[in-house]
């Protein structure tokens, strides 16, 4: 092959590890950056809604109690309303709760994003490194030479970047999660 | 007397829900930041359950029961995990290194309660 064609193929090459590379990484990030929008809207919803309805319960109850203390025979109703209040408020208080770990959850889609985005300035870095060795002046076999060097060292920065980012957050929502006893 | 939970999580949130929901069903709780920590505590005093997370620094949950099921004590005590993951291959890992049970977050507190209580009463 003529050495402008080798150059030229070793060009694609990297310039193709490159692109698929970046793409690939960057879908990832927007797909969790995603889920972490979906996580974080769900839960706002959530807590609103739960907060609102402990604030209702806990006024209803403060009324009949207020009834109460002012001499008033409780009727047959408020009896009822201020025995329910208990297991009322406890399950928005559960329901708040189970929202409360979108934190839990988010913070893991982080930090992955962040690792995954270190990883991908460490391949620029890369990149950036083997591109300063070659000069104006440095012959096309060396130019190939360093071209292959760099598209090796690309590929397995790639592969251990995506090695070390398994996903461990598949939720999407802020449902209580599956029990198995063994 | 009241039984003793070792709750393990990296995410003090977490932590501080699960020991809330578990001391309002009459559980003492004793936390541990990770596995390491669970362990050093783990060995300090003598726990019922073990309620472990699986992806924590310095050592996960995988590994502080694969180093319980060592020790004489832990042998048989219960060992739920409670963690994110909900892959089979992870459930099976977590069955094979001695896990009684699996429970994928986020943990609704009242069933969280029915299970704890079904496992040690």
């Amino acid at each position: 092959m003529k050495r402008k064609k080798i150059l030229g193929s070793h060009v694609k090459r990297l310039l193709s590890g490159v692109a698929i590379h970046g793409r690939r990484h960057l879908n990832e990030v927007e797909t969790d950056l995603l889920q972490t929008e979906l996580l974080l809207e769900e839960a706002i919803d959530k807590l609103t809604s739960s907060f609102m309805a402990i604030h209702s319960a806990v006024g209803a109850r403060q009324e009949a109690i207020d009834r109460l203390l002012a001499g008033e025979k409780p009727s047959a109703e408020d009896s009822a309303k201020l025995s329910d209040m208990s297991g009322e408020i406890g399950q928005h208080v559960n329901v708040a709760i189970t929202s409360m770990q979108f934190q839990d959850m988010t913070s893991q889609l982080i930090d992955r994003t962040l690792r995954r985005v270190a990883g991908l300035r460490e391949f620029l870095g890369t990149l950036s490194e083997h591109g300063a060795e070659i000069a104006p002046e440095t012959d096309s076999e060396e130019i190939v030479e360093r071209l292959g060097k760099v598209s090796m060292a690309l590929a397995i920065q790639s592969l251990e970047l995506r090695s070390m980012l398994r996903k461990s957050v598949d939720q999407h929502h802020l449902e209580s999660g599956d029990i198995e006893l063994f | 007397m009241a039984k003793t939970i070792l709750a393990v999580d990296d995410s003090s949130s977490l932590r501080q829900m699960v020991a809330f929901s578990l001391k309002a069903a009459g559980y003492n709780v004793v936390e541990a930041v990770d596995g390491q920590d669970g362990l050093e505590k783990a060995k300090l005093q003598s726990v019922d359950l073990v309620l472990t997370d699986q992806n924590m620094p310095r050592m996960d949950g995988l590994a502080l029961i694969k180093t319980l099921r060592t020790l004489p004590n832990y042998a048989k005590t219960p060992i739920l995990m409670l963690t994110t993951e909900s892959s089979d291959e992870m459930k099976a890992k977590g069955r094979a290194a001695g896990a009684n049970g699996w429970l994928v977050k986020p943990f609704d507190p009242q069933r969280l309660i029915e299970v704890v209580k079904k496992v040690i009463g």
